[in-house]
């Protein structure tokens, strides 16, 4: 059928009519005992100065909050290799948001199984479900490899992962080589940027040791000139060909560690197939050869750089999500350090092009007040593309800011680089806080724009403030993702994304006699 | 309009701890498994819109989950915001109750909520935390409902979950509080979520017919109604067998005589329309109920018409979870379209025997999932389209198959009359949308066939 035949109408304008306003209106006597003035008293007050001292005092509860738990991190870190299966030791529940949760924000299926624990497993442990999963699973699914990683629940009863697995390999069910990586992932410890680490660590510790390769940092002529690249907890795919593009420029050969991208972003050919792409599995050992690696996320990949520079014994470049100009010259700085190859012609040209795109914009930009939420490298990215841009960062909220690299806290260094610029003197950095809290700054300190996930619509619809949706998780905006926000390409996309909410803003909200075209 | 309903051998609730015939199956090990219980008491809860829902765990349970279900509200809206008390390492070592205890302190400060429910999650049924000792000494501290539901996730299925829930109305909730005096009584359904404002629908249907709610269990409740959900003449159980042991319970304890149905599709709308005037035991009633849904029958088949010409012979894979496969195969089949899969994981013996009883003989019944098991359904029976719950969405689109989201997730309300004329129109767009033949079709420069004709 080509056009509506009909004119059947969506909830949105359906519950609009006056049938169902009038429904809406008797229910009211079932509601909380309140007048409206009541009500609206008790929203002034949630909206007061006053309430956003008691807000901020709050100790022991959690509203809307704005972190996933480990496992989920775990899960998009065994995507990134070859013909891998996540595997969630753990009852079912957990999976099944890991697996939506993802679902959903790149629109894409998500392969990964649970042991599916019940109550016998929580007295007897959970070692029968463990074994018998492995062999479900791949009988199922044919996984090269499997990846288990833990919930809260495998670690209160204190399930023994490694035990475990041994004795599924002395059972037969299977074999001897058969690659199974793991690690430990509590729900009650770190977030979703930590377990990603445990479990980029877990499998590349795995695959190099059972390998028998010994490290030799830059030895041999084949692997020698290579690079390792992570780009750890990254919700964009777009950010993985950017990160092509610019190594492909530089003409050096690299290995990625981690890379769901193809996992996230797969062509429709009328047949799904499980696994999409990946480090492949024998990379990992050889990657230990490389001439050095580099980290797109410092804070999230904390323990696989330890792991990197201890036992590979090699040089790291350790950076935030490299966003904005100076963000990207850092990174391609860090590109030529480690491989001595001069920075290509054409990645010069590129950035004349952005700093020209950026100029056109400034004046829309410069003394527009921010607030932002997000991991802690996403942050870093986000608060030096906006001081470069004449954009006062106001709010920041990280609610897993409490992460260090080299001794460094992110908040201290988010501190630092805001006390560097004219543009920061306005802004505090809040760790540990959640989408409530930022809902009280909001309202008590407008700004001009919020930077974050699609959680933060909440706050900032109550505080009638646009938002820039950028970050993990992205549910109510399509192919976001696919767009990087990396490198220059990526700061004209996160440009655009921010100039265009301003532009439209204006338009949105004129009086009449600057209703212009030309901007 | 006999018989009532069946009672036969296989009547108890889905989800029932010591199931005597098939309940809801657990799940394999190794299979990607769907929901928990937490989740199943969540979703059964949440709809009731005023009132505050704590989740007392690790930040996980609550982070990965808050509002992310489509049941709308049509005024307050707490049950939106997530609350956790976010336990830690050291909260599982030394005890969370403390914090559990601040956290209803604080809601009850705040949010001054008619009441605050508190889950309880893998963690904290692990490590014993007292949940209801602290529910208790902190509703009589503060003068409020503060129920706890204990449902934590490694118990089992959502539909035991959802029973949990059920439970816990009946404990502290149901037969607490008392209507208006002149407040007229009517039904309760039990377990329509409104779902994409479906409860919206069916509220104005039985207006039409006269046929009071008297609450709403749960969708778009409100805290309140709840509690005098006892007073009611009749409890409609909607699509939702893990709710039947409420329905009984009711039955049992306060003489309310109880009936299963469904609104998907005209003739179920009708039937359950029906029942409820009979179980009234209202004649004045019956023949109101009677004219509407004659008129509103007819309106329908007028309204059909060019959608049935389109619809007719297609054939659908179904999989969805256990009551809504047999009422939604209804609804398909007045539209024209054949089942030709339907997923049966979720059902009970009951539930498979009504799918049999709407279905043909070549109908494949597909037990256990995983996307490929139907996907497979799809390409063998030469279905052309799916029918089935988010999560398989995504691979529906990799496989260039056409698809209706008709679970949790979905933004449009299939129930009733009208909701069947949605369903049709959502049938007829999705199937003719000009994409599948583009996707179909090769690159001009690549000759090769499309891995799939259809
Ligand atoms: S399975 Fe347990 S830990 Fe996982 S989401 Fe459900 S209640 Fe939470």
């Amino acid at each position: 059928m080509s056009r509506d035949e009909l004119n059947i109408k969506d909830n949105t304008s359906l519950f609009k009519e006056a049938r169902y306003l009038q429904q809406r209106e008797n229910k009211k006597q079932f509601e909380a005992p309140c007048s409206e003035q009541e009500t609206a008293e008790a929203l002034a007050y949630s909206k007061s100065a006053e309430y956003m001292e008691k807000n901020f005092s709050r100790q022991n509860v959690v509203i809307n909050p704005h972190k996933a738990c480990q496992p989920l991190g775990s899960v998009m870190a065994a995507l990134g290799f070859e013909k891998t299966l996540p595997f969630v030791h753990g009852s079912q529940g957990c999976n099944a948001y890991f697996r939506s949760h993802l679902s959903r924000h790149f629109k894409e299926p998500t392969p990964s199984v649970s042991t599916s624990m019940t109550e016998d497993a929580a007295v007897f442990g959970g070692m029968n479900n463990l074994i018998d999963g492995l062999e479900n699973s791949i009988a199922l699914y044919k996984p090269e490899m499997v990846a288990i990683c833990t919930t809260c629940m495998a670690e209160v009863i204190g399930d023994d992962l490694n035990a475990f697995i041994g004795n599924a390999r002395v059972k037969g069910v299977i074999s001897e080589e058969y690659p199974v990586a793991y690690c430990n992932t509590p729900s009650f410890v770190g977030s979703h940027i930590t377990g990603y680490d445990a479990m980029l660590k877990g499998i590349l510790s795995y695959l190099y040791t059972r390998s028998g390769i010994e490290s030799k940092p830059g030895s041999g002529a084949e692997s020698g000139e290579k690079l390792n690249v992570m780009l750890g907890f990254e919700p964009y795919t777009g950010n993985f060909a950017e990160m092509r593009k610019i190594l492909a420029a530089f003409d050096t050969k690299y290995t990625i560690l981690g890379d769901h991208s193809g996992n996230y972003d797969s062509p429709a050919t009328g047949e799904y197939e499980y696994y999409y792409g990946g480090t492949k599995l024998e990379e990992v050992p050889q990657a230990a050869n490389a001439l050095g690696t580099l980290s797109l996320q410092k804070y999230t990949l904390k323990k696989t750089q330890e792991y990197i520079s201890g036992t590979w014994n090699q040089q790291i470049a350790a950076l935030s999500t490299p966003l904005g100009i100076t963000g990207t010259d850092k990174l391609l700085e860090a590109i030529s350090e480690l491989t001595g190859l001069p920075v290509p012609a054409m990645l010069t040209e590129e950035r004349g092009r952005v700093v020209d795109a950026l100029m056109d914009s400034h004046p829309y930009l410069h003394g527009k007040r921010v607030a932002l939420v997000g991991d802690p490298d996403l942050l870093i990215g986000l608060i030096g593309f906006c001081l470069e841009t004449g954009m006062e960062p106001v709010h920041i909220i990280c609610s897993n800011g409490d992460v260090d690299y080299n001794e460094v806290k992110f908040k201290e260094e988010a501190e630092a680089l805001l006390a560097a610029s004219p543009y920061g003197s306005e802004a505090t950095v809040h760790v540990g806080r959640d989408l409530w809290h930022m809902r009280s700054l909001l309202l008590n300190d407008k700004v001009d724009l919020a930077i974050g996930s699609s959680h933060l619509k909440f706050a900032a619809k109550d505080a009638e403030v646009p938002l820039v949706r950028v970050g993990f998780p992205i549910f109510d905006r399509h192919h976001m993702h696919r767009y990087p926000i990396i490198g220059y390409q990526g700061t004209l996309n996160l440009l655009s994304l921010i100039v265009n909410t301003i532009l439209q803003q204006l338009d949105d909200h004129n009086s009449g006699f600057n209703f212009e075209l030309v901007r | 309009m006999d018989p009532v309903r069946h009672d036969e051998f296989d009547s108890q609730a889905c989800g029932s701890i010591a199931p005597k015939v098939k309940a809801c199956p657990r799940p394999k090990p190794g299979e990607a498994a769907g929901g928990c219980s937490f989740d199943g008491a969540q979703i059964t809860l949440l709809p009731i819109m005023d009132a505050a829902h704590l989740v007392h765990g690790p930040v996980a349970c609550a982070g990965n989950s808050w509002e992310s279900r489509g049941t709308l509200s049509s005024g307050p809206s707490l049950s939106q915001y997530g609350f956790a008390t976010d336990l830690t390492d050291s909260d599982i070592i030394f005890g969370g109750e403390k914090k559990l205890k601040d956290s209803i302190d604080y809601i009850a400060g705040r949010f001054a909520p008619p009441a605050i429910f508190v889950y309880s999650t893998c963690v904290t049924a692990l490590t014993g935390e007292d949940l209801d000792s602290v529910c208790k000494e902190a509703a009589e501290r503060l003068g409020l409902p503060v129920i706890p539901v204990n449902s934590p996730g490694f118990v089992g299925s959502k539909n035991l979950g959802n029973r949990l829930a059920g439970e816990a109305l009946l404990q502290y909730v149901i037969g607490t509080g008392e209507p208006e005096p002149e407040t007229v009584m009517g039904v309760n359904l039990i377990g329509e979520y409104n779902i994409a404002g479906e409860m919206w629908d069916i509220e104005r249907l039985m207006g039409s017919a006269g046929i009071a709610v008297t609450s709403r269990i749960t969708g778009d409740a409100r805290y309140k109604e709840i509690t005098w959900a006892h007073r009611a003449k009749v409890n409609m159980v909607v699509c939702s067998r893990a709710l039947l042991g409420l329905a009984r319970e009711m039955e049992g304890r306060y003489g309310i005589p109880f009936f299963e149905g469904s609104f998907y599709g005209a003739k179920e709308t009708t039937y359950s329309l029906r029942q409820m005037a009979y179980l009234m035991n209202d004649r004045e009633m019956e023949r109101r109920v009677d004219r509407l849904t004659e008129r509103e029958e007819s309106r329908l088949s007028q309204e059909l018409r060019p959608y049935r010409k389109l619809l007719k012979g297609k054939r659908a894979v179904l999989y969805t979870g256990g009551v809504k496969s047999w009422s939604v195969i209804s609804a398909l089949k007045e539209l024209g379209v054949q089942v030709v899969g339907v997923g049966t994981n979720k059902s009970t013996q009951d539930d498979v025997r009504r799918i049999a009883d709407r279905v043909g003989d070549d109908t494949e019944y597909i037990p256990e999932g995983g996307a490929s098991r139907i996907i497979k359904t799809v390409r063998e029976r030469k279905a052309d389209i799916m029918i089935a719950g988010g999560r398989n969405m995504y691979v529906a689109m990799k496989e260039q198959i056409p698809f209706i989201d008709i679970n949790q997730e979905r933004h449009k309300a299939y129930a009733g009359y009208e909701g069947l004329l949605r369903l049709a129109k959502e049938l007829a767009y999705s199937l003719g949308n000009p994409i599948w033949k583009l996707a179909a079709s090769p690159a001009p420069w690549d000759k090769e066939a499309p891995p799939y004709d259809r």
